[in-house]
């Protein structure tokens, strides 16, 4: 039956959406971990975790399209597409990866090449996240996913996982915390910020009242797991001395969860499509023509 | 250059799904899927109500974000103007349908039947299994404009090369030609009547124009 | 190596056809419908069909096809029996047919009561014989058949206009001239889903080129959509508007802006009415008299040279002849015009009036007719192949339920007095009759200009004097002796009030002789136990039957009560040769006439028969062979074989097989439009589909027709009706009769207003309602998609059919819906006194608060795929009733319900 109204796009599920997870968090990891190592925290335990949450998100990628013996095919197109360019980051970013975590580790420990690695992996780990802000943002026919705001939400919460599972790390393998809570803080105030500020653009410029509602919806389940109850988790770590890495690790789980549930709301429930609209109604016979009509939006914005 | 675009007579269309079953047939899309398709729109309130039949199926954009997303070069736009797939490039990823804002693409992963008890002999004749899993739409059936440039005739005009939804149109609302042509069928159309295009804000530059009214 | 061939077809599944289309065969198998562009100059609708043709694919191979005969194991009857068919030989069907044929023969074609033993359902609208060869000659053969358990005839169809189009303008339905016309009101017309290819063509060509048309009517049909303007009247008011419309034209303009040169010398206008009510007229030749203005004396209206007057009181002498013969004479009496009485008539009808009933605004009724009669272009002409004439360019078109039942004659009356006082019936751009199914000769509209004894034409009414009157009637739905108006042409039985065949076959009423069931009923391309209303007792009553057979294709509910089942080839599949072109049904004028065919494009499948094959073996077992080849000779077959200087008739002591018959059929046709210059047969068409010739236009109009023999259109005043409805009366009170004295009263010679909506209201209160608990009126209105041709069961057709909103839905007002806490989607019961049917909300604006809108009328319960997508239906809650039954025998699809909430969105 034909829809006038946007509903929900149907090609991309929860694998997409586990992409952008594994992906986001994965990537803000190899980053964040990065940075930790120029601390001296452990960087080899948390590479491969990154290059395992980068590699579980590609591989619901490869669940998700029709023809996966063809996959090699996503290659062909990177004068244009964000997809082909995640692509071929990703093709550099694990192997990179991986080589900085074997380097940094005590099976093959190269501190030179590790070096070099780590810092080589972070900037992949960099621009695969912001090939992803980028896959969203050219989605044209998702409201929800093409505006502008949305990139440094994507942005932010790959960051801010990556932030919370460096302290789980941390929590585990031992190393400073107590920067890393800080940087969480102001992750998750940029996160927050990001996404008030994504759902007040949306707001403001117009969207489909579904997707709206949905993202509406979720905010406040997102905000107290994902920013209110993590901030205060980490403001339980920094004031408790010997619960802090488990309060910092509880942090960084907290952070996590938020920004997961905002991906997977965001791909999975706001993807409601543009829908049709008329500019003005045809003129049968004689008269003028009928107002504009955009059904199902807000207001009439793009 | 040319430009082949379609021209929907908003005056004249009466939602009769003609073009839709037409289609249907000369593309033989599974049940549920179709690349033309008649929408029945409502606006106002009431007493003041204003009931639209719009055609609607793939713009063919001059600037479509599904050519700029997909990852596999599948989609590429013609000389002509028409927005093409090959079947075989295709992955079947979606990002194109996902970045089409006219809901103009379909991905069907497992085959339906008209009647689920048995394929029909139509069916069977015409399944393509290379159309499965991977993006589909309307092509503007562009296997008839390629006969066009063997056979010297004109899309848009001669039956033979112009696309099914067109020739079956019992109320002589769609329309098929080159925009570019200044003496085509089309230009004539849209240069004596006023139109819009769907999402024209969005800046894909569509190549379906729907005619709302004469020139003042 | 692979092969593919189009195959030229026509479709004729609706009345609007026939269309034209190739079907693309490609290694035997059919995969595609396309326009026949090689007729593009020839239909009127370029050589295109419309979306149900695109279904016949499917319908071809269609899984759940009968492909063998079939005959029923269980005797026992019902909705709830299975039959338990069998499949079985031809062989062994047919002889099961012939044995029930010989039986009936031996005992007389006439059963005790006097009705036929054989009876035959054909549904839409008479098409069926377009997919039936040369059945219709099996039947000319057999003789004794009765046509009248209906399928939905006189609910389903636009059943007053059939009877009082006739009447008046020889119009079986009645169309505007679409390409000249300028404005067009439409009460509830719906030509965007009814008119088809043509139709839908010439109205589109019409908005284009800027036209008007106002749509009125309780919700806003695609015909509404597609108009512009949408006035929301009170369902069944329709008549009040008209008569504002009138008073407005009649009371509030200057008598100039009418067609007075047409009102006075071309309809009854000018006619006297004396005190009794009828025609004051000459005491000699009985002829009518008008006042003649030259003569200054009262004349016959035949009297030459004469200038009548159309309105004032005169002095005159006379006689008036009433019913069964009654005479007054009159001297020196003052009388009045017929117009001068229906200006006084129209006079209580102002539009503040008519606002308190059809709830539009008084302004808008003015602001209406004064753009009717502006756009009339009173005092312009046309020239057509020679001949100048009237330029009218307004028409008035009604839809389905507005001229059905109760008030459909006063609508009928109101759209051609309105056209009358305009001059615009029957000129260019005017309001038109479309064909002839009652008057005769049926070849042409023309032809069946007969003069009559008053002036006007000759209509052949059903007897209602004493001698002639059919006191017992010969069908079962009695149109021959409740009906006047149905004639007795071979249409009327089919046409007639054919629901009283089947209510008086549970219950005859008072002094009525039973109505008895067929010995053998045949059934083909029609389901009445889910088309008609009330259809549960319709089914009741189909299970009484003793012996059915059924031409199908697919199970359905009305062949789960046969006892055989015959497979006949479909459209693809068999052979026919049609008669095209001139002016047929619905909207369909063509400047063309020739013969069509549709040729097998596949081999048949399974065991399934031609049915001119199936016709010819019928024949020869039932032992009238003979008269079945003089019948097709004859032309039953559609052509007479034999003409002028040819003659293709078969040798009527042969067998022929269906080639031989269709290509004789083929050369005759041939011989016949070429003046036997050609002989062409069945090869020449197979390549060819078609052959025509052209012919003039001004067939489309009648007015010439009356003006070249000097007649006039029988308006406004209906004298004649008066007296037939008087005459009616007497026949009926002397046999006792009294439940039809509400039709009776029907018979008024200037329409008052009645209370229409309040009939229905009181019908609900009758059958137990307390009004407040059934709030709503229920409508339904056409799907172009679903209508004819059995297309629910058809997959694509209804997948495309739901781009429609509303389709297999409720469809209400959403701010109504609103105060009933009811949301897009919600399951909702609708329940009228009679029982419920229950469906899928879809809000709309474009219906009036009060209104409730079912698209699909159909309930199934055994047709294959439609069975399992159920939909609300009209028919399961609309009684059938006879206080629901006008004086024509129709009744409309209208009834008050109550809405009932019962789940949220699927």
């Amino acid at each position: 039956m034909s829809r006038i109204e946007p509903w929900h796009q149907v090609n991309w599920d929860w694998r997409a959406a586990g992409n952008f997870i594994g992906g986001g968090s994965g990537t803000g990891l190899v980053i964040l971990a990065a940075l930790a190592a120029g601390q001296g925290t452990t960087y080899w335990p948390l590479g491969f975790l990154g290059v395992i949450l980068v590699g579980i998100g590609l591989f619901c990628v490869w669940l998700e399209i029709g023809r996966p013996w063809r996959a090699l095919h996503v290659f062909y197109h990177p004068q244009t597409s964000w997809m082909t360019r995640e692509a071929f980051v990703s093709a550099l970013l694990l192997p990179v990866t991986m080589v900085a975590a074997l380097a940094s580790s005590p099976f093959l420990f190269e501190p030179a090449v590790a070096k070099g690695a780590i810092w080589l992996a972070a900037l992949l780990a960099a621009l695969y996240l912001y090939c992803q802000a980028r896959i969203l943002h050219c989605s044209k026919g998702i409201p929800a996913w093409r505006h502008p705001s949305l990139m440094p939400v994507i942005i932010l919460t790959g960051l801010t996982e990556g932030a919370g599972f460096l302290l789980m790390g941390t929590a585990l393998v031992g190393g400073h915390f107590v920067w890393p809570l800080l940087l969480l803080l102001i992750l998750l105030l940029g996160r927050w910020m990001a996404w008030r500020r994504y759902l007040a653009n949306l707001a403001e410029t117009g969207a489909p009242s579904k997707a709206l509602a949905v993202l509406n919806g979720a905010t406040p389940m997102i905000n107290i797991l994902g920013h209110y109850a993590a901030s205060i988790l980490i403001v339980l770590a920094l004031l408790t001395g010997a619960f802090g890495p488990l309060f910092a690790a509880l942090a960084g789980l907290a952070a996590i969860a938020g920004g997961w549930q905002m991906k997977f709301v965001v791909v999975a429930r706001a993807a409601f499509n543009q829908g049709f609209a008329l500019p003005l109604t045809p003129v049968r016979g004689t008269g003028k023509p009928g107002p504009a009509d955009k059904p199902g939006w807000s207001k009439s914005g793009p | 250059m040319t430009r082949y675009v379609m021209v929907a007579d908003l005056r004249r269309c009466v939602g009769c799904q003609t073009c839709t079953a037409a289609c249907k047939h000369a593309n033989a899309t599974p049940p549920g899927v179709q690349w033309r398709q008649v929408l029945d729109m409502e606006t106002g309130t009431y007493p003041q109500v204003q009931r639209t039949f719009v055609p609607v199926g793939c713009m063919h954009c001059a600037d479509p974000p599904c050519e700029h997303v997909c990852p596999s070069t599948a989609t590429k736009i013609r000389p002509d103007g028409i927005v093409e797939i090959d079947y075989d490039l295709c992955i079947g990823c979606g990002y194109c349908a996902v970045a089409c804002p006219y809901q103009a693409r379909h991905i069907v992963h497992k085959r339906d039947l008209a009647y689920d008890k048995q394929a029909m002999a139509h069916e069977d004749a015409r399944f393509d299994e290379g159309r499965m899993s991977v993006a589909m739409k309307c092509n503007f059936c562009q296997g008839r404009i390629d006969t066009a440039k063997e056979t010297g005739q004109t899309p848009g005009v001669d039956p033979e090369v112009t696309p099914a939804c067109v020739n079956s149109c019992i109320a002589d609302a769609l329309h098929f030609g080159d925009r570019d042509d200044p003496n085509s069928n089309v230009s004539a159309l849209l240069a004596e009547n006023q139109t819009f295009r769907m999402h024209e804000e969005l800046g894909t530059d569509p190549g379906f124009y729907y005619i709302w009214d004469k020139n003042e | 190596m692979s092969t593919t061939k189009k195959v030229p077809q026509y479709c004729y599944q609706c009345v609007a056809g026939p269309d034209f289309l190739t079907v693309k065969v490609e290694d035997g198998v059919a995969t595609e419908i396309e326009p026949n562009f090689a007729l593009a100059d020839v239909h009127p609708g370029a050589g295109k069909s419309c979306v149900k043709a695109y279904g016949l694919v499917q319908k071809t191979y269609n899984p759940n096809r009968l492909l063998t005969p079939m005959k029923r194991t269980n005797p026992k009857k019902g909705r709830d029996e299975d039959p338990g068919f069998v499949p079985i030989s031809w062989d062994e069907a047919l002889g099961m047919v012939e044995g029930k044929l010989k039986e009936i023969q031996a005992k007389g074609l006439y059963d005790e009561l006097g009705y036929a033993r054989v009876a035959a359902s054909f549904g839409g609208g008479g098409t069926p014989t377009y997919y039936m060869g040369t059945f219709p000659a099996f039947l000319g053969a057999w003789g004794a058949v009765d046509f009248s358990f209906g399928s939905g005839q006189g609910v389903k169809c636009t059943h007053s206009e059939h009877l009082y189009g006739e009447l008046w303008h020889r119009a079986f339905t009645v169309s505007a001239d679409t390409p000249t016309t300028n404005y067009i009101l439409s009460f509830g017309g719906n030509p965007e889903a009814s008119a088809g290819v043509i139709g839908i063509s010439r109205h589109a060509d019409a908005r284009a080129r800027g036209a008007k048309r106002v749509q009125i009517e309780p919700h806003l049909s695609v015909t509404g959509a597609c108009s512009a303007e949408w006035v929301p009247i009170r369902p069944k008011t329709d008549p009040a508007f008209m008569y504002g419309l009138i008073h407005v034209m009649l009371h509030e303009m200057p008598r100039e802006r009418l067609d007075l040169e047409f009102l006075t010398d071309h309809t009854g206008s000018p006619y006297l009415v004396a005190p009794n009510g009828y025609f004051l007229r000459d005491p000699v030749t009985h002829k009518p008299l008008m006042w003649d203005n030259t003569r200054g004396a009262a004349v016959t209206f035949d009297t030459p040279d004469i200038k009548p007057a159309l309105e004032g009181s005169f002095t005159v002498s006379g006689v008036e002849v009433g019913a069964d013969g009654e005479e007054w004479q009159h001297e020196a009496i003052e009388v009045q015009t017929a117009f001068s009485h229906l200006v006084k008539q129209m006079a209580q009808y102002t539009p503040e009036w008519a606002e308190e009933i059809c709830q539009v605004p008084d302004g808008c009724i003015r602001r209406i007719a004064d753009e009717f009669v502006s756009h009339a272009q009173v005092g312009d002409t046309i020239e057509i192949d020679g001949e100048v004439l009237p330029l009218r360019p307004v028409a008035v078109i009604l839809g389905k339920t507005v001229n059905n039942g109760w008030g459909g004659y006063e609508c009928c009356w109101g759209r051609t007095l309105l056209a009358c006082l305009v001059g615009s019936l029957e000129v260019p751009g005017g309001t038109l009759g479309t064909t002839v199914r009652l008057n005769r000769p049926a070849t042409t509209r023309q032809a069946s200009v007969i003069g009559g004894p008053d002036g006007f034409m000759q209509y052949p009414m059903n007897a209602t004097d004493k001698e002639g009157w059919q006191e017992t009637p010969k069908a079962r739905n009695a149109h021959d002796t409740l009906v006047p108006l149905s004639a007795s042409s071979p249409w009327s039985q089919a046409l007639g009030p054919t629901h009283l065949a089947w209510m008086f076959r549970k219950e005859s009423p008072e002094n009525w002789p039973e109505v008895s069931a067929p010995d053998l009923w045949f059934v083909y391309r029609t389901n009445p136990a889910i088309s008609f209303w009330d259809t549960k007792a319709v089914t009741e009553r189909i299970a009484e039957f003793p012996f059915i057979v059924s031409f199908c294709y697919i199970r359905d509910e009305t062949n789960h009560m046969a006892d055989v089942l015959l497979p006949e080839c479909t459209d693809f599949e068999s052979t026919q040769l049609i008669r095209v072109g001139g002016t047929k049904f619905i909207e369909s004028y063509w400047d063309h006439e020739g013969v069509a065919l549709r040729q097998p494009a596949i081999k048949p499948l399974g065991e399934t028969r031609d049915f001119t094959d199936i016709a010819t073996e019928l024949a020869e077992r039932a032992g009238i062979l003979d008269k079945y080849n003089n019948a097709i000779n004859r032309g039953a077959g559609g052509v007479p074989l034999r003409g002028g200087n040819y003659d293709f008739s078969l040798d009527i002591e042969q067998s022929h097989g269906a080639e031989e018959i269709w290509d004789a059929m083929c050369r005759a046709a041939s011989a016949e439009l070429t003046d036997g210059a050609e002989t062409d047969g069945l090869d020449w068409y197979k390549e060819h589909g078609i052959r025509t010739r052209p012919i003039s236009r001004l067939i489309w109009y009648l007015f010439p027709e009356l003006r070249k023999k000097g007649l006039r259109f029988e308006m406004p005043y209906q004298e004649q009706l008066y007296r037939v409805g008087k005459q009616l009366g007497n026949r009926l009170h002397e046999k006792g009769i009294e439940w039809w004295n509400e039709q009776l009263k029907e018979y008024e010679p200037l329409p008052p207003w009645k209370d229409f909506p309040g009939i229905w209201e009181q019908a609900t209160v009758n059958s137990g309602g307390a009004l407040a608990d059934y709030p709503f009126w229920l409508l339904t209105s056409r799907s172009m998609q679903l209508a004819w041709g059995s297309n629910s069961s058809i997959q694509m057709i209804d997948e495309v059919a739901k781009n429609m909103r509303g389709h297999r839905a409720v469809v209400m007002n959403a701010g109504r819906a609103a105060e009933m806490g009811i949301e897009d989607g919600d399951l909702v019961e609708i329940n009228s006194t009679l029982r419920g049917t229950k469906g899928r909300v879809v809000l709309k604006q474009g219906i009036r608060p009060d209104t409730i809108l079912i698209q699909g009328q159909f309930d199934h319960w055994v047709t294959p795929y439609s069975k399992d997508n159920p939909a609300p239906s009209m028919n399961t809650v609309v009684p059938m009733s006879l206080a629901l039954t006008d004086a024509t025998g129709s009744a409309a699809d209208i009834v008050r319900v109550a809405v009932k909430r019962l789940e949220g969105p699927a």
